[in-house]
């Protein structure tokens, strides 16, 4: 079990450990719990005995080649794969805040409140740019208009989009620039109040300037939220996480403070990935 | 370099070749301080010329390597083990370059002694040159072949060369007072044993520099 609130402080006197001191974690334990995860599309086992502990409040990242696993990974946090037939959950747990989310009972609409996610292509809704945020306030029940007013208002500040939409909330989504539709995703996500945010690879479409923008929204963000992203980009990863875990065919091959994964990996493996000496 | 080759090849013909600078920045380093010494023990004020004149080839050398070093990291942007290389290989260059000032600070010293009769205590230097130069070439040896274990054997060998100047600072001092007439000599002693001191001191640099490279670990200011 690889657990960040468990993990020993290094006592050797390396550079990597001394210049950003490492976040601690809101909890004892982490914020999501992962132990001893297998997964299976059908006969293929795509994860193998995955054990990590992300802690609250922080950004944490998710990397590797294709295929090793880390989005599969990503979308067992809000039960995404259920949607896919023959994948399953073949052995162990996701627990958060202790509730084992693949437990009989557990009500997925909820579970997807709480678990928001915003994925590699924006995916902005063909409504106006009020009406993409209020969609799952509207779906929860809420009628309220101040209310609905309010909490667009807030999510959209949230996105860092409010004063670039804040004169056209009716005009369609589908009118905003790439960065835009994607802060707006991100906007949906918020205004059903999560207290997770999933992304995967939120910046793979966009320009420099618009990924700079999410990933200071995401650094703004994990204030008040946990968030796990997948990414391909190291560099990106190596400023927005506070913690990466690197996969390799299924398996976590290596969890730590992202400072430590980029100057002075632990793992042959992630040295030689993070450093493009893999395959 | 033990690390397996890089999928792009460029970076590590970048990386290569900027080590390949460091080598060439210690071997003309080396060479500027043996003509400087050889100027000192040998009376050659040829010699000292030449080792004055070397500094200018290392001094453009620490310049092209700083350029090399920014931009490699602007093109490949290196983590973990590259990046150390990458930073320790200009680090490393900086200390060739000073090391080298010392050089020409010595010959430019010997110059002057060689216009007076010849001082006996010119001795005193010998062995701090000798241990000088070794503690360089081991701590070269040990960024090249990323030896920690070398490097690390480097640190604590400045002591003997700090007690060496020392000693013969004393020593010169005390022939100051019973042979004034040659002051202005035993002072530029003085001043070449003080920069073979400094030599100790880049070569412990240089050591500390070969560990954080090859080991992650920082041992500066330990000791």
């Amino acid at each position: 079990m690889v657990s960040v609130a468990e993990m020993p402080e290094s006592t050797s006197q390396t550079l990597v450990n001394q210049p950003a001191p490492r976040p601690e974690p809101q909890t004892e334990r982490g914020m999501i719990e992962i132990e001893h995860l297998n997964f299976k599309y059908g006969a293929h086992q795509v994860l193998h005995d995955v054990s990590l502990s992300i802690p609250a409040r922080a950004v944490t990242a998710f990397i590797g080649p294709s295929g090793c696993g880390k989005t599969t990974l990503l979308r067992c946090l809000n039960r995404m794969n259920d949607l896919i037939d023959a994948a399953q959950i073949s052995g162990g747990s996701i627990r958060i805040e202790g509730l084992d989310i693949n437990a009989p009972g557990v009500d997925v609409v909820d579970l997807r409140r709480r678990v928001g996610m915003v994925f590699q292509k924006s995916n902005p809704f063909p409504k106006s740019i009020y009406d993409n945020v209020a969609y799952g306030l509207r779906i929860a029940g809420v009628t309220r208009r101040s209310l609905i007013d309010e909490a667009v208002e807030k999510s959209l500040r949230s996105a860092a989009l409010w004063e670039e939409v804040r004169d056209r909330l009716h005009v369609s989504g589908y009118g905003l620039s790439g960065g835009q539709q994607q802060r707006l995703c991100i906007a949906r996500a918020l205004a059903v109040e999560p207290e997770i945010i999933l992304m995967d690879e939120p910046c793979s479409a966009l320009d420099p300037i618009a990924t700079a923008k999410v990933e200071e929204l995401i650094r703004q963000l994990k204030q008040n939220y946990t968030i796990v992203i997948v990414t391909h980009n190291m560099q990106q990863a190596g400023r927005c996480s506070d913690y990466t875990g690197f996969f390799y065919l299924g398996r976590l091959i290596e969890f730590d403070a992202t400072a430590k994964i980029f100057s002075n990996p632990g793992q042959r493996q992630t040295e030689e990935y993070i450093t493009g000496r893999f395959g | 370099m033990n690390a397996p080759r890089h999928i792009l090849g460029t970076f590590d013909e970048a990386l290569s070749s900027l080590r390949n600078n460091v080598l060439m920045m210690s071997s003309l380093t080396e060479r500027s301080l043996d003509r400087a010494i050889n100027g000192l023990m040998q009376r050659d004020d040829e010699m000292c010329a030449i080792a004055i004149a070397d500094d200018e080839e290392i001094d453009q050398l620490e310049k092209q390597m700083d350029k090399d070093g920014i931009d490699l990291l602007l093109r490949f942007q290196p983590v973990a083990s590259d990046l150390r290389r990458v930073v320790s290989a200009m680090k490393l260059s900086s200390n060739l370059e000073r090391m080298a000032d010392q050089g020409t600070n010595i010959a430019r010293r010997a110059r002057k002694l060689n216009q007076h009769p010849a001082l006996p205590e010119v001795e005193l230097i010998t062995p701090m040159y000798k241990h000088a130069m070794a503690m360089f070439k081991d701590a070269v040896d040990a960024y090249v072949r990323e030896d920690v274990q070398l490097a690390r054997a480097v640190v604590p060998r400045d002591q003997a060369l700090d007690d060496m100047n020392s000693a013969a600072g004393r020593r010169l001092i005390e022939r100051m007072a019973e042979d004034p007439a040659q002051l202005r000599g035993y002072l530029n002693l003085i001043f070449i044993s003080r920069c073979l001191e400094r030599v100790g001191d880049h070569a412990t640099n240089m050591a500390e520099d070969a560990v954080y490279a090859a080991a992650a670990e920082d041992i500066r200011h330990q000791h």
